[in-house]
């Protein structure tokens, strides 16, 4: 059974400990979390008596069953707020103590360590109190310059080629297909794998090169997309603070290091980007300045 | 407005690379950049901009109502807070990276003063024509009526060029960030164009994470609102729970679908398009 379990992945983890615990003898069933309101701006307790681990169906069928305290950053969470909270799950006597502590500590537990998602779900009530079953929580991958639990769980996650990416400078994610994608801007290139899907082609990755991509930055991504064996290459880059010319020196680079390298398809546009595509064109090397183009012309290598 | 022609702007980190090389670039575009700050630069000039210590200085001195921010995200709560403490207007984020508690303090207290904040992980606002508050490509378009409203950069300079090309002018292109948690969101730069004169045309260009494309569609449904709205969605084939480059573009349980965003949106009257490049045809036809 335990080998069963390390063998198991929970979201983009593996299983590394198996904590075994006391069965609970459950009375009732219990959510709580503090969690992050993207376009509220804000933080937020919820809590709720009902659901436990179907609490994704209270929250459609019945919201007026979940309870929403907005928690201020400069106020924090206050005990008052706190057993308030408690009180309207109908804990009562020391429960309603024991409730109230546990939303203050998981307050003080998402604001040390800068997390976006503290859960506990289920909080259950057994005949000796109040007990936390199971727990999930989500960091924020921008404070890990002073939050080195960060640092520590994301090299736990990254895939290998991830983990490349990540110390070169760019932004990666592998995904199914067989096109390998170099491409500038997170919606650009997610726009990109959109239109490919749309004619029946998908990528192998979704590749950022970031914005003002040095040679090597470039280079090193290419030399990245290789070693995943794609059936061909597409470029696409709108060049704002990334330079066209740098780019097309980092392809003829890979191409005369790699001679057996997949087709590649170019789609270059913005800054410098006559002299990028003149770069090429004297390697004998065709770019496009049309997106659609180069989705054309890719169609007609993949078939 | 949250910026026009006579807007007094700062550049808070402007010793540094970016923020001279975007200083310049501004400054050519006309741009009027009165103000530097650098902690203990004071006294310097940068491209003919004479360089402070705070932004209180560049107040005090030169009369800065707007600011642009280029300091290293672990400094940027710091300047964004000396920003709002002198009272400045506008102040446009542009850093990567910022922690997601900062920026949450610094709305909080943007709030309490009532000035404004936009970004983080921003390319800016532009006013074709008359000012460039930002890194974007100042030539993507000429004035005119239609506002542009991003998420992303890269993506949304390839479609305000494209409205450009097919000689359709912007009265405004503001980009909010890619970031969780941003000064403005999607719906007040909305409401914002909504109620702008200027503007009878808004172009939204949304992607995948949080729900502010659906916000956007309550704001139309709640507020009837007339104005015709042409919107594109990036992440349609993005797999859940990977995040696509920014950090609020990943998909966790079946919030912030592109699916979700496009039938919101669409069942508000909002024109979606399948590909980036019909936005400029489907904005002709309301023109």
């Amino acid at each position: 059974m335990c080998e069963e379990f390390f063998s198991r992945k929970i979201g983009e983890y593996g299983v590394e400990a198996i904590l075994i615990e006391g069965l609970a003898d459950i009375k009732h069933e219990y959510y709580c979390s503090i969690a992050l309101d993207s376009s509220g701006r804000r933080f937020v307790l919820i809590a709720s008596a009902e659901g436990g681990i179907d609490i994704e169906e209270v929250a459609a069928t019945r919201p007026e069953a979940i309870v929403k305290e907005n928690i201020s950053l400069t106020e924090g969470l206050s005990e008052v707020v706190a057993k308030g909270v408690a009180e309207r799950l109908g804990f009562s006597g020391d429960d309603l103590d024991s409730a109230t502590d546990l939303f203050l500590k998981l307050w003080r537990i998402a604001t040390e360590k800068e997390a976006q998602l503290v859960e506990i779900n289920p909080l259950v009530l057994t005949p000796s109190g109040v007990v936390a079953v199971d727990g999930k929580m989500t960091l924020d991958d921008n404070a890990a310059f002073r939050q080195e639990l960060v640092v520590e769980l994301r090299k736990r996650k990254l895939t290998e080629l991830e983990k490349t990416a990540q110390r070169v400078g760019f932004s990666f994610v592998e995904l199914d297909g067989e096109i390998g994608i170099l491409a500038n801007g997170a919606g650009l290139t997610m726009a990109l794998l959109d239109v490919l899907a749309q004619h029946g082609l998908e990528g192998m990755n979704f590749l950022d090169v970031g914005g003002g991509a040095s040679k090597e930055r470039v280079y090193e991504a290419l030399k990245l997309i290789y070693t995943m064996k794609p059936k061909a290459v597409l470029i696409n880059i709108y060049g704002g603070i990334t330079r066209c010319d740098v780019v097309a020196e980092a392809i003829l680079q890979t191409m005369k290091e790699f001679p057996d390298a997949p087709p590649m398809v170019i789609r270059l546009t913005g800054t410098r980007e006559a002299e990028g595509v003149a770069i090429l064109k004297d390697a004998g090397v065709d770019a496009y300045q049309d997106m659609m183009d180069a989705v054309g012309k890719l169609k007609e290598v993949m078939a | 407005m949250y910026i026009g022609k006579d807007s007094k702007v700062v550049v808070q980190g402007i010793t540094g690379n970016q923020g001279r090389f975007h200083t310049q670039l501004m400054l050519e575009y006309g741009t009027n950049v009165v103000a530097g700050v650098t902690p203990k630069k004071g006294g310097q000039e940068v491209l003919g901009v004479p360089v402070f210590n705070t932004v209180q200085e560049a107040v005090k001195e030169r009369g800065v109502d707007t600011s642009i921010i280029f300091v290293p995200a672990r400094f940027t709560y710091g300047a964004v807070m000396e920003s709002l403490d002198a009272g400045v207007n506008m102040t446009c984020i542009i850093t990567e990276g910022v922690p997601v508690f900062d920026m949450v303090r610094l709305v909080e207290a943007a709030k309490v003063k009532g000035l404004n904040l936009i970004g983080p992980n921003t390319p800016g606002m532009l006013i074709p024509d008359k000012i460039k508050l930002g890194i974007m490509p100042g030539d993507m378009a000429h004035f005119g009526d239609v506002a542009v409203i991003a998420k992303s950069g890269t993506l949304s300079y390839e479609i305000t060029k494209a409205i450009g090309n097919a000689n359709i002018g912007v009265s405004a292109y503001i980009g909010i960030g890619g970031d969780p948690v941003r000064g403005k969101t999607l719906v007040e730069a909305f409401d914002y164009y909504v109620q702008d004169q200027g503007t009878n045309v808004i172009v939204l260009i949304g992607e995948i994470g949080s729900d502010d494309e659906e916000k956007v569609a309550e704001y139309i449904k709640d507020n009837d609102v007339k104005k015709s709205v042409v919107a594109y969605i990036a992440g349609k084939s993005a797999p859940e729970g990977k995040r696509m480059g920014h950090a609020g573009a990943i998909i966790s349980g079946n919030v912030g679908t592109a699916q979700g965003k496009i039938d919101a949106l669409k069942a508000v009257g909002a024109k979606v398009t399948e590909t980036p490049w019909e936005i400029p045809e489907a904005v002709k036809t309301f023109l």
